[in-house]
């Protein structure tokens, strides 16, 4: 073991910022978490799954907590979000952290429950600190231990319906100092049986806060199904982390999209459990690129049980001076036979200055597995572009449509017609000859 | 045909990788007529095609070309295209994800822009579309899928003619449209071509086989060798080569 490096001025802000949080039920577990953040350090370029993003700035800053909003008009006053029309109910708002629940009990959807974490840790602080504690894969989740620590409230989220209607997630971080720091946190359950579909959607306003660290764990019960969204569409100005772990159970159904539309830095972790037999997974990922945007998506699926089944699909477009970074990994466990999985990740390179990066990774452990993969990095096919053109379309639209036609493969997989509807409207925008291809629609 | 030709063609020379495939086209095509380039494989036809269309992967590397009074060579292919020239592709690509009627109206929208006229109406475009794919043969199931995404390779040279006869041109090319077709097929390719001949428009075929003028009746029949035209003449010339091949021209040549 090499000596452990001083913590550095980011993380020693970060353990003041856990020092000054209140004794409660889970003060224990926040300390746990703490300590092996500080033992192991905050991840660098030395971390393999952080080869390509550099957060050596960051580690040299000092960061604060951003502030409570609990002014109704300025709470009035923050930005709407722009998939509010894709739930059935009114949008659950949290706000640096914060969630707003005056109105959840009347307007949560029939077969959903829904608690304040805090509030929830009151009541069950037993059952939670079994979900939170740290796993064994604490290294490759450190940003997501800092949640732990430092998270200000969030969200307990129970399904126990057959179909419970969607569920709209509002993250706001809404401003503060210029180094303030956002951590909020999400745990959804759904019970055996039930479905649901839940999008949360990460938006800002104002003053950005510097850093954004989101967890949300989501617990699927035998034969569940559970439909996730998770939409980075916070401003450019900010670095946002966010962390998803998903445990599967027998025979259950999870389909997850991560989209990042918005953000300076943006990395997003997903790991997905398949823990009994018959589960499915299928993750999907939009990554849009655009001006000066560095976006780092990780994908991991471990099969621990037979019969278990994912499907990773990527879809990375990088335009400006962009980067766009996704690897995915799939993990096949001794016992997990008749394990199939399928990766699949493209890019599309829209300037000569961005820049793609993709890797699919596998390890298997067991015989008998069906495991593919495919990885490709591009230009916009010549041929296509010249068809266009030939039949009068101008370069910037005939580039739109096929830059358009090329995400298609992770937009046709969303089964609600109306967040597809709106996150369309969202990555058009960021395309060129947005007018003419939304009239197109 | 009086006046102007609709397209004049001059001299026309261009390599591709520092290889010379046009060397000196001189061809004259008036409003209205319907002309037939002939050759063998590899005599430069279609490269003549993309290079009038504005495919960049061929360098111009002399000679002038004329169309409806304005220099070709000048304009970006999206604006040929405005301007009234088609090209039907001997391969058309397909396009995964753009829908076939979503590329038929932004290419009439586009055309419709530059000529100063509105936007179609989207009711009249779509009774149109359906008029249009009836007298093509072409099911309904069109409507709903990429460009060319899955067509077999007849129904690609058919949604080829329907996109001509939607965007009505001036002067189209058509680049071994008949090849791979059965003869139904080769009927319907035919019947379509033929419908948009209304005294004003031109066609060039270019084509390997006769057979496809036996159901459209040139005006010229143009050989094509070495990446020019060694001899014109009127249908019998097609006929003739038909008969006796190409060597009989190319012997000619050397002597």
């Amino acid at each position: 073991m090499s000596a452990v490096a001083a913590p550095s001025a980011a993380l020693r802000s970060f353990e003041a910022q856990w020092r000054a949080r209140a004794a409660g039920p889970l003060a224990a577990l926040r300390g746990q978490a703490m300590q092996r953040l500080l033992a192991l350090g905050l991840p660098s370029s030395r971390d393999e799954s952080w080869r390509y993003t550099s957060l050596r700035a960051l580690a040299a800053q000092t960061f604060v907590e951003a502030p409570r909003i609990a002014d109704a008009a300025t709470l009035r006053a923050l930005p709407q979000s722009w998939l509010a029309g894709a739930a059935a109910t009114a949008p659950i708002v949290i706000v640096n952290g914060y969630p707003d629940l005056a109105h959840a009990a009347r307007d949560a959807p029939r077969g959903v429950e829904i608690s304040s974490l805090l509030a929830f840790a009151e009541d069950h602080a037993a059952a939670l600190l079994g979900r939170m504690a740290p796993q064994g894969d604490a290294e490759q989740t450190r940003w997501a231990l800092l949640n732990t620590a430092l998270f200000a409230d969030g969200l307990y989220l129970r399904i126990h319906a057959a179909a419970a209607a969607p569920v709209l997630i509002v993250h706001v971080a809404a401003g503060g100092a210029a180094n303030a720091t956002v951590h909020s946190r999400v745990i959804i359950e759904a019970m055996p049986g039930c479905a649901a579909t839940i999008i949360e959607h990460h938006i800002g306003a104002g003053a950005q806060p510097a850093l954004c660290n989101s967890t949300t764990q989501i617990l699927l019960a035998a034969e569940s199904a559970v439909e996730h969204y998770r939409v980075i569409a916070t401003p450019a100005g900010t670095t946002h982390f966010d962390s998803l772990d998903i445990r599967q159970a027998r025979a259950s159904r999870c389909r997850q999209f991560t989209i990042v539309l918005g953000g300076g830095l943006v990395r997003t972790n997903l790991d997905a459990h398949l823990e009994e037999a018959g589960a499915l997974h299928e993750a999907y990922a939009l990554l849009a690129g655009h001006e000066a945007r560095h976006v780092d998506c990780v994908a991991t699926a471990v099969h621990a049980a037979p019969g278990t089944k994912s499907r990773q699909t990527a879809r990375a477009i990088a335009g400006g001076t962009s980067r766009v970074i996704f690897n995915s990994k799939v993990i096949v466990e001794q016992g997990a036979a008749g394990a199939d999985s399928l990766q699949s990740s493209r890019g599309l390179l829209l300037a000569p200055t961005a820049e793609i990066d993709t890797r699919p990774q596998l390890e298997i452990h067991a015989d008998d597995v069906k495991c593919a993969h495919g990885a490709t990095i591009g230009r916009l096919d010549a041929d296509m572009l010249f068809y266009l053109l030939s039949r009068g379309l101008d370069l910037a639209t005939a580039q739109g449509l096929l830059v358009y036609a090329f995400l298609d493969d992770v937009l046709t997989g969303m089964s609600s017609a109306q967040a597809r509807a709106r996150i369309e409207d969202a990555l058009i925008a960021q395309l060129p000859d947005a007018e003419l291809l939304r009239s197109f629609r | 045909m009086s006046g102007k030709p609709l397209l004049k063609i001059t001299d026309l020379r261009a390599r591709v990788a520092g290889k010379s495939i046009l060397n000196g086209v001189d061809l004259e095509v008036g409003a209205g007529e319907v002309h037939a380039i002939m050759g063998p494989n590899g005599s430069g036809k279609s490269t003549l095609a993309q290079v009038l269309a504005g495919r960049e992967d061929y360098e111009v590397t002399g000679g002038e070309v004329i169309f409806d009074g304005r220099d070709l060579l000048a304009l970006r292919p999206e604006e040929r295209a405005r301007g009234g020239l088609f090209l039907g592709f001997q391969y058309p690509v397909e396009i995964p994800g753009v829908n076939n009627v979503y590329l038929l109206k932004a290419a009439l929208n586009a055309k419709r822009k530059a000529a100063g006229e509105p936007q179609v109406d989207a009711y009249e475009f779509l009774a149109l579309i359906k008029q249009k794919m009836k007298f093509m043969d072409i099911s309904e199931s069109f409507l709903t899928r990429g460009v060319n995404e899955g067509f077999s390779g007849g129904e690609k040279k058919r949604n080829e003619i329907l996109q001509m006869l939607m965007l009505e041109p001036k002067l189209a090319l058509l680049d071994e449209t008949d090849s791979g077709l059965d003869i139904d097929a080769l009927k319907v390719v035919a019947h379509g071509v033929n419908s948009l001949r209304d005294g004003n428009r031109s066609i060039v075929l270019i084509t390997h086989y006769q057979r496809l003028l036996d159901y459209i009746a040139p005006d010229q029949v143009h050989v094509f060798c070495g990446g020019r035209i060694l001899k014109s003449g009127d249908k019998n010339l097609a006929l003739e080569l038909e008969r006796r091949g190409y060597d009989w021209l190319q012997a000619g040549q050397v002597a």
